[in-house]
């Protein structure tokens, strides 16, 4: 657990082999680029170069379906001229196709000048040399395809020999290079590593028509081959093949008002959902009101609006060990320890999360390492770093949390969502529904939900578990933005207990 | 990176002679995107994007690996061959192996115009003055997003198949916000041919829905009738058709599940008559691309016919293992309409809700295919067959059998908005339907 004191991230001694792309070549395309970004008259320019490697493989029942391998270069370059963006991003790394990126890019700045009434204005940006080299145990890229297929199919042997009818199972892996260089001179290199495992075991009664399914559990994770070695899928496969066969037979929610435990592994979303996504500043800007929606949080609130209980803590990083969003500098160029800040502190709310050219408006001197694009073809935009509940720092087991809930729900794993485009109303599935009944975890439940909203949720923390149960999960694709851009984040927390939540049965 | 037919296939003929394999595929996309989003009446971001990739699939044995890559020059490519034959001989033999088809006879899908594939940004930068100028007039704030994009797709096999698609797209979305913050109005379309898009119109109905002072009233959650604009029934009928899968009906898990898990509804009566939805590379609304997934030809079929479901989408390794025709997944679609206005709906309402669209739909259970949601952007209260007030949203949780299968009236079907860059489009009209679930009150606007 590493939220409670996340380490700033420092450039740390690369080993060539770390890095694909070339880096006199990537230093000659830059200086080509942004000196003749600045000669025709862009007043800053910033670029991505990058390489981004994936693999994919999925198997469903008895075979493997699909295993590609995919690698893709580009560069996008960012120019600022008379206070207009233009954004030009193309696959070719040479320096004709640089040079013609420049005039496309300037071209576009002009295109949009007679629509640009509020001229962009940039704060003051600190210049970095850096590298940063996600520390990893073994990469996945190294690992045979057979090895991999195998794991595959036996994740998929292990849910059905242990109750699912079938199942589908998959591996994701993604590195990401990248190299950053803007017109004040910050020259950035740097690389990461991330996998995520997934699976779903579906159980069926053909004479009653219902089915039903348990997904993996195991998050996706900044992170090696090891992670997936360690992580024991087989036997998480076996649990879950048992899972889906006993939710078939188990009780139906009766739905009703309950207090509600949820497991890390379900509350990832919901602060991914209610509280990432309403302190992105952007989207109370109004940049995001087309599509990904505004916000029920309002500048005017910031140190004022009681967003949760006094146990709601939530901080943004960029440090901690093997979460998706950790990385040495974002792509603005700001560092990680710019990101490292509290959005809700005892349960008041504290800091927006802010890219290049937004915190000025808002009366703020300088933007917090916020930014992303998701590839280096694509405009970078205000992104979220990690973001995670700290944990309860008084000693506080899960046994205790649920001691005093007399007549209550736990419910792990993430499940069907959906929330406002304010991030008010929310309605979130899961995987696994427990009765508590005084004080003790009880019978496996079926076809629940839970509704509720944002700020009257939160300070309806009642109950927090402390570090010892923190989890930390995540994604590999939030989705925001026009054109859609993905990013992987993760979100840590402790179990949590919430009083009086609204509880569904979605069969009724 | 936009490729002609010929220099498609060039690259696919290397790529195939690179080829060491039993049999090979080769699939190339690529284009140029262009989009510029606005807020408060002004730009924010903007981009141009040449992307391209190219997939390679060796089949060797009975096993497929697959390596994609972004740039095309002989080296590269011959390594993009050489490593997917690496991966398929690491791989085990998959025991329902297809082998890559052969030559088709495709139709023909028309989602091309050189006038709109050769837009630039300063043609977006026009559209979104229109918006900005309707709300500067009106008084609201206007936000919004307009994208173009130029794009092909190829497909070769070594077994003499290759096709080749080209579309031309551009969409506009704008919303409208009042100026107190307490409402909205959308509005936007999305076309292949930028002579169909009409900016002015998307720009006075976004606004004109926005353009509401009165503080939006509040609906007790409860069971209601709805009118719901194109918008909204086009969101609804995307995730039954998501759900018309041959596979899962067949093995119990899915709603297309014959009771007692004897296999599809295929030929039984599910919905009301009035449905109809149908995919078609010729229809001149919404057309479906010519070439689908694996390369499979995409057809003119119904997948419901007057509420009878008479087509589920199934892949080739599916239709092999059960016999039966293979049919691509639709990715566009058209519902028949009717006749009815949406004013002569409206009309015909004592209490219900007239809906713009919905935001954040998701399946909450396959089985029952329940949907949760909620309304958004330009909700209204309708009351003795008038619009009497701006409605605050609702998050609704609907069975879509029951929805589908108890529709009052139709509209005339409209080409309904997509985002520009996936090739998506859909055609649906507006519809009167009785028994919407809505489940809770929700304070975003």
């Amino acid at each position: 657990m590493a939220a409670a004191a996340p380490s700033p991230i420092k450039a740390s001694c690369r080993t060539r082999s770390a890095f694909a792309l070339d880096r006199a070549l990537l230093h000659d395309l830059a200086d080509i680029a942004l000196t003749a970004a600045l000669q025709s008259g862009a007043s800053y320019a910033d670029l991505r170069i990058g390489e981004t490697r994936r693999e994919y493989a999925f198997a469903k029942d008895g075979r493997l379906e699909n295993f590609d391998e995919r690698e893709s270069q580009g560069f996008g370059l960012r120019v600022l001229l008379d206070g207009c963006w233009g954004f030009y991003g193309a696959r070719r790394l040479d320096p004709h196709s640089l040079r013609d990126g420049v005039e496309r890019a300037l071209e576009n700045a002009r295109a949009v000048k007679p629509i640009q009434f509020q001229p962009i204005e940039l704060e003051r940006l600190p210049v970095h040399e850096a590298e940063w080299i996600m520390p990893m145990g073994v990469d996945p890229f190294e690992i045979p395809a057979s090895e991999k297929a195998d794991l595959l199919l036996s994740i998929i042997a292990s849910a059905r020999d242990h109750g699912a009818d079938f199942c589908s199972a998959s591996i994701s892996a993604a590195c990401e290079e990248r190299f950053f260089a803007n017109s004040l001179g910050s020259r950035i290199h740097q690389t990461r590593t991330r996998v995520a495992p997934s699976f779903q075991a579906t159980a069926v009664d053909r004479a009653s028509g219902r089915f039903t399914t348990r997904d993996c559990l195991t998050p996706a994770r900044g992170a090696g081959w090891d992670y997936i070695l360690s992580a024991g899928l087989i036997e998480e496969a076996a649990r879950a093949g048992q899972e889906a066969r006993a939710k078939l037979g188990a009780k139906p929610v009766a739905p009703d008002d309950y207090d509600v435990v949820i497991d890390p592994t379900n509350l990832w979303l919901t602060i991914h959902e209610t509280i990432g996504h309403s302190t992105e500043l952007d989207r109370v800007l109004g940049w995001e009101a087309n599509f990904a929606g505004t916000s029920f949080v309002k500048p005017s609130m910031l140190n004022e609006l009681r967003f949760g209980s006094e146990l709601m803590t939530i901080v943004a990083d960029r440090a901690q060990p093997g979460a998706l969003a950790t990385i040495g500098y974002d792509d603005d160029g700001a560092t990680a320890k710019a990101a490292e800040f509290a959005i809700v502190e005892k349960g008041v709310f504290k800091n927006f999360q802010m890219a290049l050219g937004q915190a000025h408006l808002i009366g703020l001197s300088h933007s917090n390492g916020c930014a992303y694009a998701d590839s280096p073809t694509t405009f970078p935009i205000q992104r979220m770093p990690n973001i995670s509940l700290m944990p309860n720092p008084q000693k506080c087991s899960f046994d205790d949390l649920i001691s005093d809930v007399e007549n209550g729900i736990y419910v792990v794993g993430a499940g069907s969502w959906s929330i406002d485009q304010q991030r008010d109303n929310f309605q979130f599935g899961g995987q696994l529904f427990y009765e508590i009944k005084n004080g003790k975890l009880g019978d496996l439940l079926r076809d629940g939900a839970y509704q509720g909203r944002t700020t009257q949720f939160w300070n309806s923390l009642s109950g927090l578990c402390d570090a010892s149960a923190y989890h930390l999960d995540g994604t590999f694709t939030c989705g925001k933005a026009e054109p859609m851009q993905v990013a992987p984040v993760s979100h840590g927390s402790s179990p949590a207990l919430f009083r009086n939540v609204r509880v569904l049965n979605t069969s009724d | 990176m936009f490729l002609s037919s010929d220099d498609a296939k060039a690259i696919a003929d290397k790529v195939l002679a690179y080829s060491r394999a039993d049999a090979c595929t080769v699939q190339i996309e690529g284009g140029l995107d262009q989009s510029l989003r606005f807020a408060r009446g002004g730009a924010t971001t903007n981009l141009a994007s040449a992307e391209a990739s190219l997939r390679v699939s060796s089949h060797i044995g009975g096993r497929i690996g697959s390596c994609s890559i972004s740039h095309f020059d002989d080296e590269a490519l011959a390594a993009a061959v050489a490593r997917s034959e690496e991966i398929a001989r690491m791989l085990p033999v998959d025991p329902d192996y297809v082998a890559p088809l052969g030559p088709q006879n495709y139709g023909f899908s028309n989602r091309y115009d050189e006038t709109t594939a050769n837009l630039h940004l300063d043609a977006l930068a026009g559209a979104a003055a229109r918006v900005i100028e309707e709300g500067a007039r009106i008084g609201v704030d206007t936000f919004g997003c307009a994208t173009t994009a130029r794009r092909f797709d190829a497909f070769a096999t070594s077994a003499g198949l290759f096709a080749y698609e080209r579309r031309s797209e551009i969409d506009l979305s704008a919303t409208a916000r009042n100026r107190a913050d307490t409402w909205s109005g959308w509005a936007g379309a999305h076309q292949f041919f930028a002579d169909r898009l009409d900016a002015e119109q998307i720009a006075r109905v976004a606004c004109f829905k926005g353009a509401h002072d009165a503080t939006p009233v509040d609906l007790e959650p409860g069971v209601y009738t709805v009118v719901l604009e194109p918008e909204a029934t086009t969101e609804l009928a995307f995730w039954l058709m998501r759900a018309m899968e041959a596979r899962a009906a067949d093995e119990g898990r899915s709603f297309f599940t014959r009771p007692g898990g004897g296999g599809a509804l295929i030929g039984e009566k599910l919905f009301d008559e009035k449905l109809t939805i149908r995919v078609d590379p010729a229809d001149p609304l919404a057309p479906e691309a010519a070439v689908g997934f694996e390369g499979l030809p995409h057809r003119a079929r119904d997948f419901i016919e007057k509420g009878i479901v008479t087509t589920l989408y199934r892949s080739r390794v599916w239709a092999q293992k059960t016999g039966v025709e293979a049919i691509p997944f639709p990715r566009n679609f058209v519902m028949s309409g009717g006749d009815v206005s949406i004013d002569d709906m409206v009309r015909s309402v004592r209490r219900g809700v007239l809906v713009t669209r919905f935001w954040y739909t998701n399946i909450v259970e396959r089985k029952n295919l329940l949907l949760t949601g909620l309304t958004r952007d330009g909700n209204f209260l309708i009351e003795n067959g008038r619009i009497v007030a701006p409605m605050r949203n609702m998050r609704f949780n609907q069975r879509l059998g029951d929805l589908f299968g108890n529709i009052k009236a139709l509209g005339p079907t409209r080409r309904t908005w997509r985002a520009a860059g996936d090739g998506g489009a859909a055609a649906a009209p507006a519809m009167l339907v009785e028994g919407f679930n809505f489940s809770s009150k929700s304070s975003g606007i």
